[in-house]
């Protein structure tokens, strides 16, 4: 396969993240601008605020680039805040609009203790039923409640969405990069998808 | 088994490594090191043996060691696929800084919490509250009076321990680190009516430290209200391996992350 791009939303750190990809034995390359390259697939990493990580995405015109990757179905896999700017808005920055490729809005739940922080057991349909039967790591204030594109729902004091999956994009609300094992297959399967736009 | 599990997170088994000069040391106290090996090889180990979690302690004590901790952090986050904290010495903003972006998940503060508690704000801002865990070292005299100390234990505050852990949840902690160090080193468990105080006052995580002595401990301490065990001795001495301690769990009905 061809290299995979991290896109750089300078909002965080990409070592773990780019170590997870390398130990499936498939080449990394981290870009802050859209590239003039192709790649086999595409990640959006999963750390920082909602607004300022749309904000910086905005900034460095990646959106005509994630919506041309979503129309040619490059495999794009978006991790936890990665995913939520899928959405359309969030509870996090209420004035900052999010993409709106997925119908819903991340929101603050109610869980038992905040933020959400530990391994938690993933419910999973459709295309995540090969995802391995084992506990993932979250860490999380927000999460997108319901979705229709949802493919995964985990609970913590209340049932939220904790993957979904349309064409070739898979959104992650869990930290794939830290799940040991289990997180390891995951991004496998993510980066390797074929799918119709639905 | 008739437990309360109150939420559908698993209970975290977390090992505490303590690094000196880039390696893994064990103190009988603080003057004796006896060198245990190689960060990264151990942290493996404890990764494969089924620890949810690990940190690492004083690993960026003394400042001019810093570029050298900065780097085994980013080697860490290389090669660990679980989480992991950073603690100890961490003395300003620029420093939490520091250690987050060569790959810490989180850091612990302890000492400079409680000398620049700010500093917990700052980091919840800049960062997300979920990488700060606030350590502390509490202490219970005869009269059964709670003491916050720092400095490694060293130095008595005249901070009132409840006032205090909710002070940090206010400020934005995303976990308590719960030292009891009336417990610590005596094999008798942890402080479990103190961490369960903890757990209902806060609606932060509580990890309970010190006191472990077997697996019955971890049982004890997740049935009364921690979110996540910490411990180190039990396991570097090769008395028990993660696993073992797990398995116990599960076979008395706790919903544990299995490898």
């Amino acid at each position: 396969m061809t290299k995979i791009l991290i896109v750089d939303t300078k909002a965080g750190n990409l070592f773990s993240l780019r170590a997870a990809i390398e130990r499936l034995d498939l080449a990394v390359e981290i870009k802050d601008k859209p590239p003039a390259d192709k790649y086999g697939a595409i990640v959006i990493p999963g750390q920082g605020r909602f607004g300022t990580v749309l904000s910086n995405l905005r900034k460095n015109n990646w959106v005509p680039f994630l919506e041309e990757a979503r129309q040619k179905r490059i495999p794009m896999l978006g991790i936890c805040v990665g995913m939520q700017i899928f959405f359309e808005a969030s509870d996090e920055d209420p004035d900052a609009a999010g993409f709106g490729w997925f119908k819903g809005k991340a929101e603050r739940l109610d869980f038992p203790k905040k933020p959400m922080v530990g391994w938690a057991d993933l419910e999973t349909i459709n295309s995540a039923r090969n995802w391995p039967k084992e506990p993932v790591y979250f860490v999380n204030s927000f999460a997108v409640k319901n979705s229709d594109k949802s493919i995964a729902t985990t609970i913590y004091g209340e049932r939220f969405c904790a993957a979904i999956q349309q064409g070739s994009f898979t959104g992650v609300q869990f930290h794939p990069e830290k799940s040991a094992q289990c997180g390891s297959e995951i991004i496998r399967q993510s980066l390797t998808i074929t799918g119709e736009l639905a | 088994m008739n437990q309360q599990i109150s939420s559908e997170l698993k209970p975290r088994i977390i090992v505490c490594l303590d690094v000196d000069k880039g390696r893994v040391v064990k103190g009988t106290n603080f003057k004796q090191l006896r060198d245990m090996g190689d960060p990264i090889e151990l942290a493996l180990q404890y990764e494969q043996q089924g620890a949810d979690e690990l940190v690492f302690l004083d690993i960026s004590a003394s400042n001019e060691n810093r570029p050298t901790a900065l780097k085994l952090v980013t080697d860490i986050a290389c090669n660990l696929s679980i989480p992991f904290t950073v603690g100890g010495g961490l003395k300003k903003l620029d420093d939490v800084r520091a250690f987050l972006d060569a790959g810490a998940d989180k850091v612990a503060l302890n000492t400079t919490a409680i000398l620049q508690p700010e500093i917990i704000d700052q980091t919840a801002l800049a960062y997300g509250s979920q990488c700060v865990v606030v350590a502390i070292d509490v202490d219970k005299d005869e009269q059964q009076n709670l003491g916050v100390y720092i400095n490694g234990g060293r130095k008595l505050t005249d901070k009132v321990f409840f006032d205090w852990t909710k002070e940090v949840a206010d400020r934005g902690a995303g976990e308590i680190l719960l030292t009891a160090m009336h417990k610590d080193g005596t094999g008798s468990g942890f402080d479990t009516k103190l961490t369960s105080k903890v757990s209902n006052q806060v609606t932060v995580q509580v990890i309970a430290s010190g006191g472990a002595k077997n697996e019955k401990h971890y049982l004890d301490a997740f049935q009364n209200g921690a979110d996540a065990c910490l411990a180190a001795g039990m396991f570097h001495s090769g008395e028990y391996t993660v696993g073992q301690v797990k398995g116990y769990l599960e076979a008395n009905g706790l919903n544990i992350r299995k490898v």
